[in-house]
């Protein structure tokens, strides 16, 4: 498509640094939250909790609570068993446990009641009466054979509590590493993560009356959570209206079914009046479904000309108490490990397994952040090995544009090579790197990202995006759709589509996202697929409605000047409809609007996207990873490390990330420093730790995210490739600019003080216990002789 | 989370603080700054029943070099001119607590008593019941030292200013049913993450006392957290110097959240001595020798540990150059 008729004057508004069209309303504190919204006659909700890491349910005792004036309703999760997920495949959820508890937070029952004051009084009248039962929590623990009682979730069909297994090879692997000329291997431990984000959950609902429910809650996927409360509450969907309201941040965190939106539900269904949850930051560490703590095994081998011949991967993903986002993760841990390389044999084994703790799920960068750490060490040991500049063996194998990736992806636009020219040219790579005092050093990292996952999770042949438009005689231009704005910007983007294609200011357009009362069905904001399908959506939508504006221009251009000008001819820009080859010739947009409408009424149009078949291969698990497009990036980190604490201090970084084409640089720009924050955090400090399944540090004081004054100057890079299907040639850059910044600080600490981390978050305490090894190993040595 | 259900009392006067308190004790609690207290309450951490705040007593307000009335915010001690001028090490330690907004709320006072911090006590009820209970909110051992003789909390003290009062020399006041008295800093605490501190309940804090002395030492500060603001000290080091040309005269180290109490290291046998490195490394080898912290804030405690002594060097370098 993708780029209907540019004008002659360049892009209105495309790549024109646009703030955000609700950055106002934020900042000014008028944007509507889940929590802002106060209905007449609205209950307060409070979730009992579960204080064993894994228990049988074997009673629930209810009736003090129910007694308590000011109490509503109290529901159990007895009254709801049907059983939900948000992947098809694992639906292993309820709405409350039913007769197993599987982790330290897991809501057991949830009361409604006048005020949270009578609600968390009633939550300790309810009794439960439970029966303890063996706690898994280490993975180590998980894939023993248990008795069939025991297992945390008995429809799987191993004898342990693995929950799903991924096995794929290409090539001969063992051939390679045998005739290798360097190898390099090591085993590597990631930390789980919190998604952190501001707004903790939030979800009001309201049954009315008349039967039907509304449901308004944070969602980054609103669409899933339709689906979800109709199975569970067993209702159609068209008796469910799900309103996304302002969201406060996801990063993942809210893109599952929540039992808890679906509790609210029941609560008020069960009382008829509208009922209102807003968690605690605790349990927020309970819902969870962040990043999959990780242990991973890699060895990767390449002959004498630093070609990479082979790649052995081996993760274990530790779960949780729950299926969430995980198949996709066992897949993505593999399958988005090898690009921007070329890998001649691969193999992968992948084991995720489930664990008495908060549910593990998909977090910014899903499945590709943790096996990169480990490669793109790696990498950095090989060329080592090799004699060659870090730099040089990752050039001597990029996988170029328009090929195909060992696993069956099909890439099409890619900058990688440009990215590696800029960021290493402007950190003075080959001046600096291996030759800084002892202390400071150069590292890189290199990645990439599905722009969009190909197939949905829901095997249908809907459309994946679908834009409305609507235009009335005060010119404004409506634009519903259901893509879910979540703070990343995706209204911004679809109302840029469509001001570009009509040649309008962009406070022109209005934008309605989510509710599925009035837009269209999108599947959601994951897998960074929402400005290249809805982009797209939204260009087609446009197109049509630009058509018919044509069309009047045309007839209004005719009756003014002696030949006319055929459509063909005409552009759109700054609110005027004029002829190309002489922009003198021209209607407003609202002259010709006007006519538009004539005997007409509102004009009204459509745009959808699906995206192309890509399935080339046929092993099991080949549709994992498709993407109608991938971003690129390379990264360079310059850091200091104190040898004598072992804290690492992030001076600089320099990213250069391949977008397509930037449609706004501000909007690229906050996504590539806020991933490196992300990113940083989990480099340098952000960890879950846990205590015999509990979270230890449930709350954002003990659970340090990277704060202001540890932000380095980031030099953002774009290269812009122009994808030749993205909407003005755009592709993803929310997710894929995160993974970079992990290897490129580890390899920067290795420059520097000259160790290699295989933890993550690399703490002082850690990166000092390296250091002191490296010190201690030359005196051990000496000391045997 | 809600705060629970309390009377809040408002006396303007100590006087008036202290008669109130004889009348409520023992279901209450001071409260200055609360940006302690509220969290804990929030979390029902031995929350009760009456809070006397402090915040209209006036008379807790002096703040000059040789006095420091309780209820001085920590940003004013910050900001002020003289306290820079001549105890810059307090202004800096003073910097580096919490953040701005909370040390627009949070006071000397209530920095000095502090309650200790653990990973078992500061959590919700449900994550306390899962685990059991903490001993210092009723439950039955202290979590991070389950199998010690005596049942004794080792909830760590995390205060910044502490250590470095305590090596400027400084004494507090203190008012309640008995009268008034003041206590030298380093009797001040009690080595038990439960007691804290010699206050019997009805006392109150009123005052920090810095003697004229203390403007012959050289003091500093040094904090150890992961993020360059808002975190809790996982190690602070406080060291004050008087030196005459390369004689010291004396020295002081104290050091803060790495035990139940501020950690006073004895070094009256490094007195007189010439200045060296070596000295220096004595002293870091001292406080290596004494500090043990137990596993209950972040960071391994053997870590902890080492960084005792290695900000004890760094500290002590810089004071003697
Ligand atoms: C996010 C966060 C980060 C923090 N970081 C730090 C940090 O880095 N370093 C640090 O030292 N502290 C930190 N704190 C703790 C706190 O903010 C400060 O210690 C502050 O100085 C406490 O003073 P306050 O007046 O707010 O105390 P309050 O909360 O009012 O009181 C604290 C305790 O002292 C008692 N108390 C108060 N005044 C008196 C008095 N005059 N006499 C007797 N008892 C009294 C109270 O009863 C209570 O037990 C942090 C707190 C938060 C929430």
């Amino acid at each position: 498509m993708k780029e209907p008729r540019s004008p002659a004057s360049g892009f209105n508004i495309v790549g024109k640094r646009t703030p955000l069209v609700d950055a106002l309303p934020k900042a000014a504190g008028t944007a509507v939250y889940v929590d802002d919204i106060k209905l007449p006659g609205m209950l307060v909700a409070r979730v009992l909790r579960s204080p064993h890491a894994h228990a049988r349910i074997r009673a629930i005792d209810t009736s003090k609570a129910e007694a308590l004036p000011g109490v509503r309703a109290v529901v159990t999760g007895a009254e709801a068993p049907t059983k939900f997920g948000v992947l098809p495949l694992s639906k292993d959820e309820t709405a409350m446990a039913v007769d197993r508890a599987r982790f330290v937070g897991h809501e057991v029952a949830a009361v409604a009641a006048d005020d949270e004051e009578i609600a968390d009084a009633a939550l300790r009248l309810i009794a439960v009466d439970y029966e303890v039962l063996p706690a898994f929590v280490e993975p180590e623990q998980a894939v023993k054979p248990v008795p069939p009682e025991h297992k945390i979730h008995d429809y799987t069909k191993f004898p342990d509590n693995t929950h799903r297994l991924v096995q794929h090879a290409f090539g001969d692997l063992d051939g390679a590493f045998r005739s290798a000329a360097a190898t390099a291997d090591g085993r590597f431990k990631m930390a789980g993560l919190s998604h952190a984000f501001t707004e903790p959950h939030a979800v009001l609902a309201h049954f009315e009356p008349t039967g039907r429910l509304t449901v308004w809650s944070c969602q980054q996927v609103p669409h899933y959570l339709h689906r979800a409360l109709a199975e569970v509450l067993g209702m159609p969907m068209h008796r469910i209206r799900v309103i996304k309201p302002t969201v406060g941040g996801g990063f993942g965190g809210k893109s599952d079914p929540f039992p808890h939106e679906i509790l609210v539900a029941m609560l008020s269904r069960k009382c008829g009046r509208p009922v209102k949850l807003r968690l605690d930051r605790e349990e927020v560490y309970f819902v969870h479904r962040g990043r999959h703590p990780t242990k991973t095994k890699l060895a990767i081998a390449a002959d004498a000309d630093g070609k990479l011949t082979g790649m052995d991967l081996d993760v274990v993903i530790d779960g949780g108490a729950f299926g969430s986002f995980g198949i996709i993760s066992s897949y993505y841990n593999g399958v988005l490990s090898q690009a921007p390389y070329r890998f001649e044999t691969f193999r992968y084994n992948g084991r995720r397994v489930y664990t008495n703790k908060p549910p593990s799920g998909a977090m910014r960068g899903h499945g590709a952040v943790n096996t990169r750490f480990a490669l793109e060490t790696l990498l950095d040991e090989l060329a080592e090995k090799l004699g060659l500049d870090p730099v040089e063996l990752r050039r001597r194998n990029l996988i170029p544009p328009n090929s195909t990736t060992i696993n069956g992806f099909r890439i099409t636009s890619n900058g990688i090579a440009q990215c590696i020219d800029e960021c290493t040219r402007r950190s003075g790579w080959a001046e600096r790197r291996g030759k800084l005092p002892y202390g400071r050093g150069l590292g890189i990292g290199c990645g990439f990202y599905i722009s969009g996952s190909a197939l949905p999770i829901h095997w249908t042949k809907l459309p994946q995006s679908t834009v409305h438009l609507k235009i009335d005689m005060d010119g404004g231009i409506t634009l519903h759709t259901g893509a879910s704005e979540i703070g990343q910007g995706s209204d911004t983007m679809a109302a840029q589509m469509v001001a570009e294609v009509l040649g309008v200011p962009i406070d022109m357009v209005r934008v309605v996202a989510v509710d599925t009362d009035l837009s269209p069905v999108d599947l959601g904001s994951y897998s960074s697929r929402v400005t290249f399908m809805n982009g797209n959506a939204a260009i087609e939508a446009a197109s049509k409605i630009r058509d018919k504006l044509g069309r009047a221009a045309e007839i209004l251009l005719a009756q003014r000047t002696k030949y006319g000008v055929p459509r063909e001819y005409l552009d759109f820009a700054d609110g005027w409809i004029y002829a190309r080859t002489n922009p003198e010739l021209r209607v407003s947009y609202m002259e010709a609007l006007t006519l538009a409408l004539e005997n007409n009424g509102a004009l009204v149009a459509k745009g959808v996207y699906q995206s192309p078949p890509l399935e080339v291969a046929t092993h099991k698990g080949a549709a994992a990873g498709l993407s109608p497009t991938y971003s690129f990036s390379a990264y360079v980190a310059d850091v200091e490390v104190d040898p004598d604490t072992g804290y690492v201090r992030v001076h600089k970084i320099w990213a250069a990330h391949d977008c397509g084409r930037s449609l706004n640089p501000i909007a690229v720009e906050g996504q590539i420093e806020g991933s490196i924050h992300m990113g940083l955090g989990q480099a340098l400090m952000e960890e879950l730790r846990f205590n015999k399944g509990q979270p230890l540090e449930p709350n954002l004081l003990d659970y340090r995210t990277l704060s202001a004054k540890q932000m380095p100057e980031v030099e953002v890079i774009v290269v812009e490739t122009n994808d030749p299907e993205g909407p003005f040639g755009a592709k993803e850059v929310g997710e894929g600019p995160l993974a970079p910044v992990i290897p490129a600080v580890a390899n920067a600490i290795y420059d520097a003080v000259g160790v290699r981390l295989r933890e993550l978050p690399m703490t002082p305490d850690r990166v000092l216990e390296a250091i002191d090894q490296k010190r201690d190993k030359p005196a051990l040595a000496h000391a045997a002789e | 989370m809600l705060l629970p259900a309390f009377a809040l009392h408002q006396p303007t006067s100590v006087d008036g603080a202290v008669a109130l308190a004889a009348r409520l004790a023992p279901d209450f609690d001071w409260v200055a700054g609360g940006t302690d207290l509220l969290p804990n309450y929030k979390q029902r951490l031995n929350a009760r029943p009456h809070v006397v705040s402090l915040a209209r007593v006036a008379e807790l307000r002096d703040l000059s070099t040789s006095r420091i009335g309780a209820l001085v915010r920590l940003r004013d001690l910050e900001r002020d001119p003289a306290i820079r001028a001549t105890f810059p090490a307090l202004a800096d330690a003073a910097s580096q607590i919490a953040s701005t907004t909370l040390r627009e709320s949070g006071t000397v006072g209530g920095n000095l008593c502090l309650d200790n911090r653990c990973y078992y006590f500061n959590q919700s009820e449900l994550w306390r019941d899962a685990k059991g209970g903490c001993l210092k909110v009723a439950g039955p051992i202290c979590l991070v030292v389950p199998t010690q003789k005596e049942n004794i909390c080792w909830a760590a003290y995390s205060g910044d200013l502490a250590p470095v009062l305590q090596v400027l020399g400084a004494s507090v006041g203190i008012a309640g049913p008995d009268g008034r008295r003041t206590v030298p800093l380093v009797e001040f605490f009690q080595p038990d993450g439960i007691r804290r501190n010699v206050l019997a309940r009805g006392e109150l804090l009123t005052h920090v006392e810095i003697p004229e002395t203390a403007k012959a030492y050289r003091a500093g500060y040094r904090k150890l957290r992961q993020r360059d603001t808002i975190d809790f000290p996982i190690l602070g080091v406080a060291a004050a110097v008087h030196l005459e040309g390369d004689t010291v005269r004396d020295v002081r180290v104290s050091l803060t959240a790495v035990d139940t109490i501020p950690v006073w290291i004895d070094l009256a046998d490094e007195r007189d001595k010439r200045m060296s490195l070596a000295w220096i490394e004595r002293i870091a080898a001292r406080v290596l020798e004494r500090v043990q912290p137990v596993k209950n804030v972040s960071l391994r405690p053997g870590y902890r540990r080492k960084m005792a002594a290695v900000l004890t060097r760094r500290l002590l370098v810089a004071l003697t150059t």
